[in-house]
């Protein structure tokens, strides 16, 4: 093996009462290209932000080309060598390209012209030094942090799911330059859902699950099998399932719909049915939801909800048709942190209120939620920003009940949320759904997705990759989100 | 088309500014000479030196409205100072140094103690505006001596020292705003987490362009001062918000990350140019206000619904690209 790099070692770190990482370690060698796997919320994005001095850990240790850290700067760990290509393009919208390459090094920018030109050239793409950042599309912003890491010279090169927006093409040529950076001596981390695309290039493998490692090894060594083994051991979930359920008339009906960054999506529903819409990060899952309750535009297609057409969604529309959708963000779409618990169920609700509040009403509304969910808090007066992710998620929901759903989409709803709390989040989907409402259930958690829905939908690159019965092996939904198509933004 | 008027809002605003002036100068002959320039760039300076100040801050996606207070301050140290005996280098030194340390406190407030810019300056707006009563008791500043009016009375043809002064100042800042460094404040407000991920000192950026807001604004109260021949109470009373006004419509975004030191020279002078225009056209000073704020909204609304459907353009192309896939029915879907 070559010279140590970099390396964390018992690399720890919580967000409030969350533990994000546990004692993690992780190395990093020259001449290797080193594979980092893990679900969401697994980690693998904090450590490798932790590594480039983005994010500080609450406990480790950090050595990059034999300097100790105790609190690096991304300026210092640049200036030891070593730089993250993040998973979202970090771009300057309104300056160019080169500006864009060069902002934050020693030079001006014209200094380094003819070499990101040469870099252009060899990874094979066609975009100009010269354009505005804003008009360039995803893909080419990718490449504008990949140009950054290599004009830096980077002898450590983190890609953080660098192909996901990028072409086969695009991807070869960047796995060449892989490959060259690699034999000249420097040291990459490749992350990736691809399996594929990691026995392409990956050497070595670690994978992280809640925030512990547990798989590292040489990738030769371990057969597909093994490593979805580790990400999800999920074949035990099964004796978990709740029992049938009866299953009611169609609740939700959506016909060749299409819009931002998916196509042609063909899926019903029924009600007291949990029907999951599985697949990796960026197959337009979220962008499907936010189009149904009219938060992106409809491009096509026609949608149905319970038995009457919805034909221009908007939020208050959907919410009146009995359509509510819950975000995959918490924090940003989903809570009003600083008003009091109680206002934060009655939300969905508000233009059903008496033009003069009552807010002993509201709080006996929270008070029924509190009880029949277990949300652990002080008072209904306490501010949402104060609790655990799992309590948060459970009040999301009594706001999103509150509303009387018929059909309910659920985006990531056990995202960073304890094992405790993710069995009574459970418990409450499968109630719902046993009460006759319709559960879109929208989840990358392959165990999560076999342990409660009735249906499989998988998505893959904007359209539907198939649909397997409930129960079906992880293996099966593995295959058709990680394998069956080409991003889609060929 | 659309991109070409967007993207090149200064060149609009020279146009409509020439197109402006053309049409006054038919309606009142003798307005189009070397004078009247002369006149609408002095009459600009002190409104120039404020916006040109603020630029920086507002690139980094802050905003600064104690401008006007810093400059009534400084006017007020330059004054008193002088007046005391204090020759008249030292006093403008004294003057620069108070307004500097004002921008640098506002820009401890925001970049060190993370106080939202407009929460900070509209304290500190009241803070400095009354820290320069109380020095003067409420009383207006008389009497200021010949040698510093003489630096805002006309000089090499027809422009004052300071005139030239400002002039210099901003080519100058035009061109640093070019440099390796200069375009860091652009990149903050372009996008903050970018510049934070590429290692730049963010929040000594965010410092300096407070900083550098409170020096020009100190300036702004020097040229006051020299140009009136004395100190009024209200000094630089609203002059803030004049500015902001003046960035805006020299292609300045709020939002941080876009503007250049020359827009911001033209819509200065288009400003100044429209309030001696009246003048020329022995229109009363009072429908000044409503003139320039109709002109301004006017301006504003075009180019806010050009940024909203090239926005819109921008997002559906970017999509369309999403969602295209090249013609072919993988076998593996089969499965």
């Amino acid at each position: 093996m070559g010279e140590m790099l970099a390396e964390l070692r018992g690399v720890t770190k919580a967000y409030g009462p969350v533990q994000v990482l546990r004692d993690v370690d992780f190395e990093i060698r020259a001449g290797e290209i080193h594979a980092l796997l893990g679900g969401n919320g697994a980690g693998k994005s904090t450590l490798m932000k932790i590594l480039a001095g983005l994010v500080p850990a609450s406990a480790g240790e950090i050595r990059i080309n034999g300097t100790s850290l105790s609190h690096p700067t991304p300026a210092q760990v640049q200036a030891l060598g070593l730089y993250l290509v993040p998973q979202e393009a970090h771009i300057f919208p309104h300056q160019s390209v080169l500006q864009n390459v060069c902002i934050g090094l020693p030079r001006a920018a014209h200094h380094y012209r003819d070499r990101i030109e040469r870099h252009i050239a060899e990874l094979g793409v066609s975009i100009s030094p010269d354009a505005k950042a804003a008009t360039l599309e995803i893909a080419d912003r990718q490449l504008v942090e990949i140009l950054r890491g290599m004009i830096r010279n980077a002898r450590v090169l983190v890609l953080d799911e660098p192909t996901s927006a990028l072409t086969p093409h695009e991807v070869e040529a960047l796995f060449t330059r892989m490959r060259a950076l690699r034999d000249a001596g420097a040291g990459l981390v490749f992350i990736s859902h691809k399996l594929h695309e990691l026995r392409a290039i990956c050497d070595r493998i670690t994978v992280l699950r809640d925030g512990n490692t547990v798989l590292a090894a040489p990738l030769a060594d371990c057969p597909d099998t093994r490593i979805i083994a580790a990400m999800s051991p999920g074949a035990s979930a099964l004796r978990d399932r709740a029992a049938p359920r009866e299953i009611g008339a169609q609740a939700l009906t959506l016909e060749g719909v299409s819009g931002e960054g998916f196509e042609d999506i063909s899926l019903g529903l029924r009600a007291g049915e949990i029907l999951a819409l599985t697949g990796v990060v960026g197959a337009g899952r979220t962008e499907l939801a936010e189009t149904l309750v009219g938060l992106r535009p409809l491009a096509g297609g026609r949608l149905e909800v319970n038995g009457r057409a919805l034909p221009r969604p908007s939020p208050r529309r959907a919410v009146d048709a009995g359509l509510v959708y819950l975000s995959e963000d918490r924090q940003q779409y989903g809570l009003f942190l600083e008003a009091p618990l109680f206002w934060n169920t009655s939300s969905f609700v508000t233009h059903k209120l008496p033009a003069l509040l009552r807010p002993g009403r509201e709080k006996a509304r929270f008070a029924r939620y509190r009880d029949s969910m277990k949300i652990r808090c002080q008072s209904p007066e306490q501010s949402a920003a104060a609790l655990s992710g799992g309590n948060q998620q459970k009040v999301l929901l009594s706001k999103c009940l509150a509303a009387a759903p018929r059909v309910l989409i659920l985006d990531e709803p056990t995202r960073g949320v304890d094992v405790g709390a993710r069995g009574d989040i459970y418990a409450i989907i499968e109630e719902l759904a046993a009460q006759g409402v319709a559960v879109l259930l929208i989840s990358s958690d392959f165990d999560e997705v076999v342990r409660l829905a009735d249906r499989i939908a998988v998505m893959a690159g904007g359209r539907i990759a198939g649909e397997l019965p409930g129960g079906s092996p992880i293996g099966e939904i593995a295959r058709l989100a990680f394998e069956s198509r080409e991003p889609a933004h060929a | 088309m659309l991109d070409a008027i967007a993207r090149n809002r200064v060149a609009t605003l020279v146009c409509v500014t020439v197109l402006v002036l053309l049409a006054v100068g038919l309606a009142a002959p003798g307005f189009l000479t070397g004078n009247t320039a002369a006149i609408i760039w002095s009459n600009g300076l002190v409104l120039m030196l404020v916006a040109l100040g603020i630029l920086p801050v507002i690139l980094t996606r802050n905003i600064d409205v104690s401008g006007g207070s810093i400059l009534g301050l400084s006017a007020v140290v330059l004054g008193l100072t002088v007046n005391a005996g204090t020759p008249l280098w030292g006093a403008v030194a004294l003057a620069l140094a108070a307004g500097t340390a004002a921008g640098a406190l506002n820009g401890a407030l925001v970049a060190g103690l993370g106080v939202p810019a407009i929460v900070a300056t509209l304290g500190t707006l009241g803070l400095y505006r009354g820290i320069m009563l109380i020095a003067t008791g409420g009383e207006w500043i008389e009497g200021l001596p010949d040698g510093l009016k003489a630096l805002g009375a006309k000089g090499a043809i027809g422009i004052a020292p300071l005139g030239w002064v400002v002039g210099a100042l901003a080519l100058a800042l035009a061109l640093a705003l070019r440099t390796r460094r200069g375009l860091w404040p652009n990149a903050v407000g372009d996008n903050r987490e970018a510049a934070r991920h590429l290692g730049l000192p963010v929040r000594r950026i965010v410092f300096g362009s407070f900083t550098f807001a409170g020096f020009m604004a100190a300036l702004a109260g020097v040229t006051f001062a020299a140009q009136i021949g004395f100190v009024p109470n209200q000094a630089g009373t609203g002059i803030e918000l004049r500015a902001i006004a003046a960035l805006v419509l020299g292609g300045v975004s709020l939002l941080g990350g876009v503007g250049t030191a020359g827009g911001v020279v033209v819509a200065v002078i288009f400003f100044t140019a429209i309030d001696t225009a009246l003048v020329f056209l022995k229109i009363p000073a009072y429908w000044n206000d409503l003139i320039g704020g109709a002109m301004l909204l006017l301006v504003l609304l075009i180019d806010g619904r050009l940024r909203i459907a090239l926005e819109r353009r921008d997002r559906a192309a970017r999509y369309r690209r999403a969602t295209q896939l090249p013609d072919r029915t993988p076998l593996e879907d089969a499965a």
